[in-house]
């Protein structure tokens, strides 16, 4: 990468933890043989706060977090063809709030699978290889975006089982798309990263009124005129190898690759000319021994905290909002080895939760402070 | 590395340490090190200047976020209360799930063994986890039935014809990074020669805040080699490229100063209408395909070569409407009631019904009383007149010829077409002229007596009679002179300017119907005349009328001049058309008259003055009726800069790795040559570029206009390039071009057809008999019955896509297959194979890819040219391989572009999956691919062999 220059240095975290809050592990188990992908807490209905969802192999799971460390397995499901690998899951939705757990991996089928009947709601095929990453569009539950091995990008309606959009063509990514998502508060925007060591940031804008129609569509979801968004509105190199986590803070960036550190950054478009403009790389939390692909990072409601695991087993919890940043704790164990793939935050991030290659999970709690 | 972030010492960065202008009296010369210090204690400035920023700016995000997350939480609150309030929770299975979870926890306080026990005699409820038991067996999974996944592919786009790679496309020269199926590790997948183009990055631009300490270390230290060194050193730059920023710099602070105040009024201009035609056009010139005819084509690029018709296209002709006015603000309206209003009383009746728009009557009557003198000449004027019409259809200048001739209207002796068509097209011109003497009327009026305008009016009638004479001899010209100018030459000077100007041009025009070199008898006249009318020119600067060309040329802007030049160019001086089609709602039919008229004036003054200093040095040149119309051409010509011509300069060379490429022979030489237009300023030679490259000329061949720097040599270049005009294009005589056929009986499916024979498809401008019909498709409506009786060209289905309805589908041999809709016969031709065009080299780059993944969609096309399918094609790439095929591959030149058919080897049926022989080179072919026979007899086959690719028909 070209040498920052001098008045555009990001500012980076110190690695000495400020011990403002202490973590210790309260549970542990073992789901399985197979790794676990991905583990994500329920921030779409405050019911279900303390609710999570992991994926591995060819199962989702559904817990809660229960007092005193507990966690309590509610529901499980397992897809029936063995070959199936899932990498993420998400929650999301229908829109009369019926809760959705929604999978997706190797065999590139998303799986909604309707969490109050405990049945699958649908499936959507068309995805042409496997799915890396699926979000929900926090203000509109019903709508997911999927990041793919395809090179695309998918937006669906998960109500009615319509692929709305497909973000790929001529500016799309050149290679796996690894992380996707939506931007907090502009409806329209989604940002996505992948193995072309771009991260992009699209606009549905202009195809707004096919994300409406797909509410109101009672005909087959396969006549749906599926649109292609494809040029993004920015594309940015921040980074020189694979992008494999992006997540929006307000309206900066937040990726990592596998060079140890997770980044803030700015988009900076140029109004006149779309689709291209500069990063201004604002901050930079070190994590060091994370230089393998797809480890993700999470933050809890506010975006107060983002927890990320790393090769060795060990999470670093990162303030993010502040600057400089600082680390709040460094969470290890001695049993901790194995590579932490995805980490939850409970919604205020006194629980953490990560998920292993080995296939365990551990519970974090914060120790109350008096 | 930590930021020093104390805000204390944060100073605005515009605003200079207070210590800098001592620094710079007291020391003049300061050593390296104080420079150092100089340096390094304004970079802790801007580091704390941009720790304070990233504060400010994350800040600034915290609030903003912190109402998004608690309008969200908001949101996930209404959800929960909306569920509660219409829907029975029990019925809610992760609810009801959640509360016996809880509820247990609060009821049995018991070990993890019972719990388990639990769990398996009531696998519906919850289980509370303590410790690592395997969380597999605790609940009974709800099974997600099986759905039967896709056959794995990439996200392409549909191509309904070729793309050439857009740049930003390519991976040659891109680090790409590969991970491991199995190992799960990624490898870097790039060789030396690339990682060689990485190294020398772009040059990086400077930053806000290295021009700060760059500008304010020379302030304080002055500029001198030390400090440029140590600044250089301390940006990781080069000493030059620091200088060269700093010079930038001042100059920019200088003219940001300056323009100030002018930019604050530059911006309130409308952009749009003041940019200028030309620059308008430019995208015109530089995204319109001259190929396809259509705007920013993606197969052949932007910046192409300036092809120019050799045919001058003739002013757009429009009989019928010619009489009508076109609307309320016609100038044919204005100017009957100006007419009538002011020059009636000295005209007659005759003269009035005469110079009316429905005049043609009027005129075959006064036909009749034309006498005797009069028709001695009248052969000799109806030729000149067919001429004339000739010259107007040339040039648009040869309007301003037409124009005086037609003050004879005015005269007892009306001027006759022999046919109707060119009367009505004259009336619209001859009004014009009598507007233009309304005009002059109304001027000597108000500017001197009443007495004076009527003793004008007389003039008009001689000084009308006069050019009718001269104008076909140019010895008449002196006696003319002498009787306008010596007769009423104080009183209406103005009068007789005018009809010298405007009897020059005519002479002019009429030379240019006569495409050869004038006698220097007639240079000699030219030159005399033109000298003569030189003498003149101060005469008939009369200052009101200047006056008003001049207010009329202020309210018009840039583009509607523009415009309108443009409209003279396709429809002549018809400023009905140029209004309503070009400048509708801008000017009206009245206001484009008149600014017609002015123009004229003064193309016709700036003509002359050319020709004056021309003639001696290029009295070669025919300056012929074409002057005004340079006058228009030469700017437009000139102004458009076109981007360099961008010739794709493609050296083939062997690379070492040769990635697996479908090809439609077995051979190894490169089958087709790519056919790029030949700039061959005559008819093409022995230096033809298509020849020298082995390929035909096509219609697209021709002379090409290259950026011409000088005023003059431009000038000069368009004359002779307006004289020539028809040479410079590859006539269809041209040795090395392709005929095309005359087939009468075959319908183009055999060999016997010279296109057919040739991998070509007729095309309906070369072929005799092959043409498009339109209408019922039957080919009675476009369709000559002389050409032969319903004959239907059968090889021309790429380019009128008239393919086969191609459906996709899993396929019975491996991941996806193209299926037939319908049943064909044998040979017919199924669709075109779509794709990128990319290089030979970008395609070995992205076969690597392509390989490590097992597919391929390249296809060779020809010596250029690989066809890329990969991401942008249709549904035909997804035909798959077979020895045994149903259908094959076809390169065919369509209009000058390789393209790739598919066509069936033999009769298929409705719902058949497509096969075709990929022809992997033997040795490259995947283990799939493999003849069981192949490897001894294949080698023989692909011996080099230096004919064209063998086709496969």
């Amino acid at each position: 990468m070209a040498k920052t220059p001098i008045g555009l240095e990001p500012v980076v975290g110190s690695l000495a933890s400020s011990k403002k809050r202490e973590y210790r592990v309260t549970n542990r188990l073992q789901e399985g043989k197979r790794p676990l992908y991905a583990v994500v807490f329920n921030f779409i209905d405050s019911r279900y706060f303390n609710v999570f969802a992991t994926v591995g192999g060819n199962r989702v799971t559904v817990y809660q977090c229960l007092e005193g460390g507990v966690i309590a397995v509610l529901q499980s499901y397992v897809d029936e063809d063995k070959d199936e690998s899932f990498y993420t899951v998400s929650w999301a939705c229908n829109v009369d709030g019926t809760p959705f757990v929604v999978a997706g991996g190797i065999n590139g089928i998303i799986r909604v699978i309707d969490a109050s009947n405990e049945k699958i709601h649908k499936s959507f095929v068309g995805h042409g290889d496997s799915i890396n990453e699926i979000r929900t569009q926090p203000l509109k539950p019903s709508l997911i975006v999927s990041a793919s091995k395809d090179e695309s990008v998918r937006l669906w309606n998960v109500h009615s089982g319509i692929c709305i959009l497909i973000f790929a063509g001529a500016g799309g990514h050149r290679n796996e798309v690894l992380s996707v998502d939506f931007h907090p508060s502009d409806i329209h925007r989604i940002a996505s990263c992948g193995m072309d060591n771009t991260v992009k940031i699209w606009s549905m804008k202009e195809f707004w009124t096919y994300v409406e129609k797909s509410f109101t569509w009672t005909d087959l979801p396969s006549k749906f005129p599926t649109k292609y968004v494809q040029f993004p509105v920015f594309l940015a190199s921040v980074h020189s190898n694979y992008v494999d986590c992006n997540r929006w803070l307000g309206d900066f960036i937040l990726s990592k690759s596998v060079d140890n550190e997770i980044v803030l950054w700015e988009p900076k478009m140029k109004e006149q000319s779309p689709g291209e403009g500069t990063a201004d790389i604002l901050q930079k939390y070190p994590v060091p021994e994370c230089d393998i692909w797809f480890i993700k990072f999470s933050c809890d409601f506010h975006y107060n905290a983002a927890a990320i695991g790393n090769r060795e087993g060990k999470i670093f919890v990162w303030e993010l909002q502040s600057s400089p940043p600082v680390l709040i704790a460094r969470l290890s164990h001695a049993q901790s080895k194995s590579p932490i793939r995805q980490t939850a935050m409970s919604f205020d991030g006194s629980t953490i939760l990560s998920c292993c290659e080995d296939g365990t999970i551990w519970r974090w709690d914060a120790v109350p402070t008096n | 590395m930590a930021a020093k972030s104390s805000p204390s010492d944060s100073v605005d960065r515009s605003e200079p340490p207070n210590d800098s202008s001592m620094t710079q009296t007291e020391e003049n010369t300061v050593t390296v090190k104080e420079v150092l210090l100089i340096i390094d204690s304004l970079k802790k400035q801007v580091t704390a200047d941009r720790s304070v920023y990233v504060k400010k700016r994350l800040e600034e995000n915290r609030q903003n976020l912190g109402g998004i997350t608690s309008h969200l939480y908001k949101l996930s609150n209404e959800r929960r209360s909306s569920w509660i309030s219409d829907t029975d929770s029990a019925s809610d299975l992760l609810t009801k799930r959640q509360k016996d979870a809880l509820s247990m926890q609060n009821g049995f306080d018991i070990s993890d063994g019972d719990k388990d026990s639990y769990s398996y005699q009531e696998p519906s409820t919850a289980v509370l986890m303590g410790s690592s038991i395997p969380v597999k067996n605790a609940v009974r999974p709800v099974k997600l039935t099986e759905v039967k996944k896709l056959p794995p592919y990439t996200t392409w786009i549909f191509l309904d014809r070729n793309q050439r790679m857009t740049e930003d496309q390519s991976v040659v020269g891109r680090r790409r990074i590969y991970y491991d199926q199995n190992g799960g590790e990624a490898l870097i997948c790039s060789d030396s020669e690339e990682e060689a183009i990485e190294e020398d990055e772009e040059k990086r631009d400077f930053a806000e805040s290295e021009d700060f300490i760059l500008r304010m270390t020379i302030k304080e230290v002055g500029l001198s080699d030390p400090v440029l060194e140590s600044l250089a050193q301390c940006l990781y730059r080069s000493p030059s490229e620091v200088k060269a920023r700093y010079e930038t710099l001042m100059k920019e602070g200088k003219d940001a100063g300056a323009s100030k105040n002018g930019d604050i009024e530059a911006q309130n201009w409308n952009s749009f209408l003041e940019k200028d035609l030309e620059a308008a056009l430019d995208s015109f010139d530089n995204l319109f395909c001259r190929r396809c005819l259509v705007f920013d084509c993606r197969l052949h690029g932007c910046s192409q070569d300036l092809i120019f018709p050799a045919d001058k296209q003739t002013p757009w002709n429009h009989p019928d409407e010619e009489n009508e006015p076109c609307g309320p603000h016609c100038y044919r309206l204005v100017l009957n009631s100006e007419r009538n209003g002011t020059v009636s009383t000295p005209m007659n009746p005759k003269e009035k019904s005469n110079s009316s728009s429905d005049g043609v009557g009027a005129q075959t009557s006064s036909r009749k009383k034309s006498s005797g003198p009069y028709a001695r000449r009248k052969v000799k004027s109806c030729q000149s007149e067919s001429a004339l019409s000739n010259a107007k259809n040339l040039s648009e200048s040869s309007d301003s010829e037409i124009g005086p001739r037609h003050e004879n209207s005015l005269s007892p002796i009306p001027q006759l077409s022999p046919s109707k068509n060119k009367i009505a097209g004259k009336s619209g011109i001859l009004k014009r002229n009598s507007k233009r003497v309304a005009e002059r009327v109304l001027i000597c009026m108000r500017k001197r007596q009443k007495k004076m305008a009527a003793s004008y009016s007389d003039s008009v009638v001689s000084g009308g009679v006069s050019p009718t004479d001269m104008k076909l001899r140019s010895n008449a010209w002196k006696e003319n002179e002498d009787s306008t100018s010596s007769s009423q030459k104080n009183v209406k000077s103005p009068n007789t300017g005018r009809s010298r100007r405007k009897e020059w041009p005519l002479q002019e025009g009429e030379k240019g119907e006569v495409p050869e070199v004038p006698s220097s008898e007639t240079i000699n006249e030219l030159a005399r005349s033109s000298s003569n009318y030189g003498l003149r020119k101060e005469e008939f600067v009369d200052e009101n009328l200047c006056k008003q060309e001049l207010s009329d040329d202020k309210s018009w802007k840039a583009i509607e001049k523009g415009l309108f030049e443009k409209g003279v160019e396709i429809f002549g001086t018809n400023s009905c058309l140029i209004a309503r089609n070009l400048l509708n709602g801008l000017k009206t039919c009245w206001e484009v008259f008149q600014y017609m008229t002015c123009s004229d004036n003064k193309l016709a003054c700036h003509a002359a003055d050319g020709v004056i200093s021309l003639l001696e040095g290029y009295s070669k040149f025919d300056l012929n009726g074409t002057m005004g119309n340079n006058e228009v051409r030469r700017r437009s010509r000139f102004l458009r800069r076109r981007g360099r011509v961008r010739r794709l300069k493609y050296t083939w060379k062997s690379a070492a790795y040769h990635s697996i490429r479908k090809r439609i022979t077995e051979r190894k030489d490169q089958p087709c040559r790519q056919y790029n237009p030949c700039s061959c300023q005559t008819a093409c030679g022995k230096q033809c570029a298509c020849l020298l490259n082995g390929t035909c000329c096509e219609k697209y061949c021709g002379f090409m206009v290259n950026t011409c720097v000088d005023d003059i040599l431009m000038l000069i270049h368009l004359f002779s390039f307006l004289l020539f005009a028809h040479l410079y294009r590859c006539p269809k005589s041209c040795k090395n071009r392709f005929r095309g056929c005359h087939c009468a009986k075959s319908q183009c499916r055999s060999r016997q057809c010279p296109c057919f024979a040739a991998d070509r498809e007729c095309d309906p401008d070369v072929c005799r008999n092959c043409w498009v019909s339109c209408g019922d498709g039957t080919g009675t409506l476009g369709a000559p019955p002389q050409r032969g009786d319903n004959y239907e060209c059968r090889n021309m289905k790429l380019l009128l896509k008239q393919q086969q309805r191609v459906l996709l589908g899993r396929s019975d041999v491996s991941g996806w297959g193209a299926f037939l809709k319908n049943s064909v016969g044998k040979h017919e031709y199924l669709g075109e194979y779509t794709g990128e065009l990319i290089s030979h080299r970008e395609a070995d780059k992205r076969g690597k890819i392509y390989d490590r993944e097992n597919s391929s969609f390249l296809f060779n096309l020809n010596d250029q040219f690989v066809l890329d399918a990969y991401r942008k094609g249709d549904k035909l790439k997804f035909a798959n391989h077979s020895p045994d095929p149903n259908c094959y591959a076809k390169v065919i030149m369509v209009a000058g572009d390789h393209r790739v058919g598919i066509f069936a080897k033999e009769r298929i049926n409705a719902g058949e999956e497509l096969f075709y022989d990929y022809r992997y080179e033997p040795d490259r072919a995947p283990a799939w691919a493999r003849k069981p026979e192949a490897s001894g007899s294949k080698k023989e086959d692909g011996a080099p062999s230096s004919g064209r690719a063998k086709k496969l028909a």
